[in-house]
């Protein structure tokens, strides 16, 4: 049985059809990509899978149980995180406190803020404990959030993009922080838009388009796919 | 627990302020005794209050509920069934904590938001005030006058004048105390997270509805035995102060005026607000009735316009300024 499995999971908004029957496995220790164009419902995929979003229909098993139902604060403890692709702002907290917040979820006061520091030095932002996140520049936001998941010690993490507006050099802190956490032994499942991440980062790949799930396979196999080509990269040409 | 609340509570500073504090009753005159009194009640209650209203960011108007069946009910205990007011501290306290654990579970449960957490705090305040008048139990709109304070510890008595300013200067102190635990505690953590942003806060593993209710109860509860304390030195419950709306507007204002979600700044605005009402009353109130109002009020909407986050982040503006830009930037 697969470490994480989605199986036909629909969700609907009202009339719109946000996800529409989407399965997939994610084995425990792989880097598995999520791609598709804008609207594609991947967030929504991300919202169910971590408890914010109620499916219409369909199940998701972690760790052999299932976890519909099952709160976000809960599953973050059986080590089940999300990151937010708007970055999240926290009006009158310093970004060492939002971390040390995460850290308490496994470890007690003082250890808590001792790791919090050490997660905020791991992802680049040493010397930056004492700030509001909201005066962060976008990189260290996206940094933040990555800081934010290191520090609960997940054993799955669901990275939506983690690398959307940074340039390419920017890219680099993050790819090494989850080539990183990946060795460590975390599973990753990460939405990225930017495809030169993805394709390296990720062993296989899921594209989803208009809710649906249209192909899975390694990167390779994916960039040759026609109806991915079609849906996916298509969209992007013709705009 | 942070290392900060030990050094608070092995501070010279703290314990030198609490020793001139007492003496204060040697120095100043009964009027001003009195004053002090008050404030330290309000010092007492606004902190209280400021681990619901300032930590978790949720304004409650429900605690004249908690400072009236604090007092209106205990006295009804002593005077009705005979029963101790030490035990009725504890019976009413327990109360109060329930009621908090309710309000704060139909919050989440129905998703309330700020306005509406503000409006449904206030119906329940404005139905135990409804309940308290009509209740002859609990003395209806006349109000129940407790025995003479005979300085009888024992049966919750504390000899009047000194005696109340010492009881309450302990109570204000632990009730500030208790601020400084739970900021430095992972409560104060949660507390604040999910103020700042419940969805991120659940995000990181925080269980929005236990420490939400967990908030509202040890708030509850201190508001609670703050007025069964209140209602012994007033001697006379008097359910038009002690469980009206308006008591609870009064401790949001020295909260916010002394800095909502800090330890000391409820009680910093309580400390200046109250004795500052009591003596423009006192000076002015016979001679230009109304004028000691207005006068109270510019001062408290200037305090807000120049520093909206309240006095305590100004004074340490300030500070940080005056000890040069080394120091600066840390909060
Ligand atoms: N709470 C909601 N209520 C109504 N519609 C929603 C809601 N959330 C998402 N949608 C709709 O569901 C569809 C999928 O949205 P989603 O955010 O999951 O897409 P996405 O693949 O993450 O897109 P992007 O690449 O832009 O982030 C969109 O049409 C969106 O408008
Ligand atoms: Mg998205």
């Amino acid at each position: 049985m697969a470490f994480l499995e989605v199986s036909n999971i629909t969700r609907r908004f009202g009339g719109l059809v946000a996800l529409n029957a989407v399965s997939f496995e994610v084995e425990k220790g792989e880097i598995l990509g999520i791609i598709g164009p804008n609207g594609a419902g991947k967030t929504t995929l991300f919202g169910v899978i971590s408890g914010f979003i109620p499916p219409s229909s369909g199940n998701v098993v972690y760790d052999g149980e299932s976890i519909i139902g099952v709160s976000p604060d809960r599953l973050v403890r059986r080590g089940l995180m999300r990151s937010f692709q708007i970055v999240q702002s926290f009006a009158d907290m310093t970004t060492l406190d939002v971390v040390t917040t995460a850290a308490l979820t496994r470890r007690p006061m003082r250890e808590a803020i001792d790791y919090a520091a050490q997660a905020l030095l791991r992802v680049g932002l040493g010397g930056k404990e004492h700030k509001t996140p909201a005066t962060l520049s976008l990189q260290d936001k996206k940094l933040l959030e990555l800081a934010k998941c290191i520090a609960t010690d997940p054993r799955c993490i669901l990275l939506d993009e983690v690398m959307a507006g940074l340039t390419m050099a920017e890219t680099a802190a993050p790819i090494a922080i989850i080539e990183e956490l990946n060795k460590q032994g975390v599973t990753i499942v990460m939405v990225e838009h930017v495809m030169p991440v993805i394709m390296r980062l990720a062993q296989r790949m899921v594209v989803i388009n208009f809710g649906e799930k249209i192909a899975q396979g390694t990167p390779d196999e994916i960039i040759k796919d026609q109806r991915v080509v079609d849906a996916y990269f298509g969209d992007h040409l013709d705009a | 627990m942070r290392e900060e609340f030990y050094k608070t509570l092995s501070s010279p500073i703290w314990w030198g302020t609490l020793a001139i504090a007492a003496i204060m009753p040697f120095v100043l005159s009964s009027y001003y005794v009195h004053i002090l009194t008050l404030a330290l009640v309000y010092v007492a209650l606004a902190s209280s209050w400021n681990i619901v209203g300032g930590m978790a960011g949720q304004i409650s108007l429900a605690h004249s509920l908690f400072i009236g069946i604090g007092s209106m009910f205990s006295a009804a205990l002593l005077l009705k069934l005979g029963i101790n007011m030490w035990l009725g501290l504890v019976i009413s306290a327990v109360i109060s904590g329930i009621l908090g654990a309710v309000i704060a579970w139909i919050d989440f449960r129905f998703q309330l938001g700020h306005l509406s957490f503000v409006l449904i705090t206030l119906a329940f305040a404005e139905m135990g005030s409804i309940v308290v008048e009509g209740w002859d139990f609990l003395g209806g709109a006349s109000g129940l006058l407790l025995p003479k304070d005979t300085g009888n510890f024992l049966a919750f008595q504390f000899g009047g004048g000194h005696g109340a300013f010492w009881m309450m200067l302990g109570l204000a102190a632990i009730c500030v105390l208790v601020n400084v635990a739970i900021l430095n505690s992972p409560l104060g953590y949660y507390l604040r997270t999910i103020r700042d942003n419940e969805k991120a806060a659940q995000a990181i593993g925080v269980n929005i509805l236990r420490y939400k209710i967990t908030a509202m109860v040890i708030s509850a509860m201190l508001a609670s035995v703050v007025g069964t304390a209140y209602v012994r030195y007033l001697t006379f419950a008097d359910p038009y102060l002690l469980i009206s709306p308006v008591i609870t507007i009064e401790i949001v204002l020295f909260a916010t005026v002394g800095g909502l979600g800090r330890a000391y700044g409820p009680a910093l605005g309580a400390l200046l607000l109250v004795p500052l009402g009591e003596i423009l009353r006192g000076k002015l109130g016979s001679t230009l009735p109304g004028l000691h109002y207005f006068i109270y009020g510019i001062v408290v909407i200037s305090v807000i316009l120049v520093t909206p986050r309240g006095l305590l982040p100004l004074f340490e503006r300030l500070w940080a300024r005056w000890r040069g830009p080394a120091v600066a930037g840390k909060s």
